[in-house]
């Protein structure tokens, strides 16, 4: 098997948040931690000109992301427990929780925020693609529950037919640790270095 | 909304041990000094070795804090298994290599054989581990995608704190130590360090706000997560300032000693002396620590996470 890859379609997205709940429920996270989020990214302004028309330069639009399983996990590379792998088979990223300190070196320095640390355990927990799911033939819960069919899931060299790697604001620039993530951007989206816009919806991403 | 201050408060352990640790390690370093250019007497090595605690004893302080913020202290030996790779797990192998080295040697020491050229190879040894320890310790935080945190200043900021730092420390556990190696001459050599260190280091973080302040994501921006951060700088000039002007006052009281052993010039019973350098390394590590506060409460990555 190859590598595995998230794609997700930002103009199919509203935004419902329902990959996020899905997410949840399958991990059973408690309040406070979640491995999906769907960014609402915002910006412009109405303009009224003397005549009383009004132009707008207004835009909106999500993103859901996750951990994108990168191809230069920079997690991996600075967990000094050498608790976090990279599956060889499918790529996918998993915290071995034996080893795990719950050091948060991990939730550092993605540039995703991806990773957390479960206060309760003292661990760093995180997207695992679903593994347990993918490997009995299914997509992972957030790809399956999306009522507008806005996410999927597959072999790289399929998502990234469909896309590409994710470059949008809020996100950043893809090269610092190329996420396994592609994506259909909306007509509206800013480029990942943007500051056109801000996050509309911080407390739910936090 | 996201704070820097409870990000910072969140890592207090370690910025107790940023804080502390370095300036043990060169605190530790400075002592062995004389011993490995061999410009003390038996007499003195031994106070110097019995008073070696207090340094050590700083460095293990802030150790023991960091390690209080791991979940499973019991898997820490897995650490080794990212030697190389992962820059924190240089700093632990680091904090380890010195704290043991440091740590056997100072009980060697206490036994009635203990021989002067094994005392004076190990303590060698020592000074390479305190020294790839300090710079260790800078560059444990240097992660690309941590942009607050990935630039030259981080870590040079961290190896001037231990420079700053570690002759004040030096010079209280000479006063403690109450030997013969703490004359005018050698107070003001360590006194220097200090000093120019601490001029240094001001311009580093000069350099370092200046920078940072430009930096933010789609999250937050640093002049929002560190607000106070020039009068965070400012609060660190006076307090260090003040400790070296301490320092100074303390040490001119001391008389020249032209012929390196002549006079015993610090006593337990000189309490001015140790009292006051003390306070000036308290000074000094308060202003050191609310820097590192300041560093933690900058943490922004290139991307989302804050």
């Amino acid at each position: 098997m190859a590598q595995l890859a998230f794609y997700f379609d930002g103009t199919r997205c509203t935004g419902c948040k329902t990959c996020v709940f899905a997410c949840k429920d399958k991990n059973n996270l408690d309040t406070g931690i979640a491995y999906r989020k769907v960014f609402e990214y915002t910006g412009g302004q109405t303009t009224k000109d003397e005549n009383g028309c009004c132009t707008t330069s207004c835009f909106s639009y999500y993103t859901s992301v996750s951990c994108n399983h990168c191809d230069k996990p920079i997690c991996m590379a600075n967990c000094p427990q050498g608790a976090i792998s990279k599956d060889d088979e499918t790529g996918l990223m998993s915290v071995d929780e034996e080893l795990c300190i719950g050091c948060g070196t991990c939730v550092q320095a993605c540039p995703y925020g991806a990773p957390k640390v479960n206060a309760e355990a003292q661990k760093a927990v995180r997207c695992d693609g679903c593994a347990d799911l993918v490997a009995a033939g299914e997509k992972p819960a957030c790809v399956m529950a999306c009522p507008a069919r806005a996410l999927k899931f597959g072999e790289v060299d399929q998502m990234s037919a469909l896309g590409e790697r994710g470059n949008v604001a809020p996100l950043p620039d893809p090269a610092e640790t190329e996420p396994n993530y592609f994506m259909t951007a909306t007509a509206d989206s800013k480029k990942f270095d943007s500051t056109d816009g801000e996050i509309a919806n911080p407390l739910e991403v936090e | 909304m996201i704070s820097g201050f409870e990000t910072a408060l969140g890592e207090i352990t370690l910025v107790l041990f940023t804080t502390l640790a370095p300036t043990g390690a060169l605190a530790v370093l400075c002592m062995g000094l004389p011993l490995i250019f061999g410009s003390a007497t038996d007499r003195d090595i031994a106070r110097l070795n019995k008073y070696l605690c207090i340094p050590l004893v700083v460095s293990m302080v802030g150790l023991i804090a960091s390690a209080t913020h791991l979940g499973n202290p019991a898997n820490a030996l897995y650490v080794f298994a990212s030697i190389g790779t992962s820059p924190l797990s240089n700093e632990v192998f680091a904090a380890v290599l010195f704290l043991a080295s440091t740590g056997l040697y100072w009980l060697y020491s206490f036994s009635e054989k203990a021989h002067r050229t094994l005392l004076r190879i190990w303590f060698i040894v020592i000074s390479f581990t305190a020294i790839a320890f300090v710079v260790s310790v800078g560059f444990a935080y240097s992660s690309r995608t941590i942009i607050s945190w990935h630039m030259w200043q981080a870590p040079v900021a961290v190896m001037c704190n231990a420079l700053v730092g570690g002759p004040l420390l030096t010079l209280m556990s000479y006063a403690c130590a109450g030997c013969q190696l703490l004359n005018k001459r050698k107070g003001v050599q360590l006194l220097v360090v200090s000093v120019g260190a601490f001029l240094v280091n001001a311009i580093v973080y000069v350099l370092q706000i200046r920078d940072v302040f430009e930096l933010s994501n789609s999250m937050a921006s640093v002049s929002e997560l560190v607000p106070l951060y020039w009068w965070a700088l400012f609060a660190f000039v006076v307090l260090v300032g003040a400790a070296l002007v301490l320092a100074w006052n303390m040490i001119k009281r001391l008389p020249a000693d032209p012929h390196e052993e002549a006079i015993v010039v610090a006593s337990r019973s000189n309490m001015t002396l140790i009292v006051g350098l003390c306070v000036a390394t308290i000074l000094c590590l308060a202003g050191i620590f609310i820097m590192r506060f300041c560093f933690y409460m900058s943490h922004i990555t290139v991307g989302l996470g804050v």
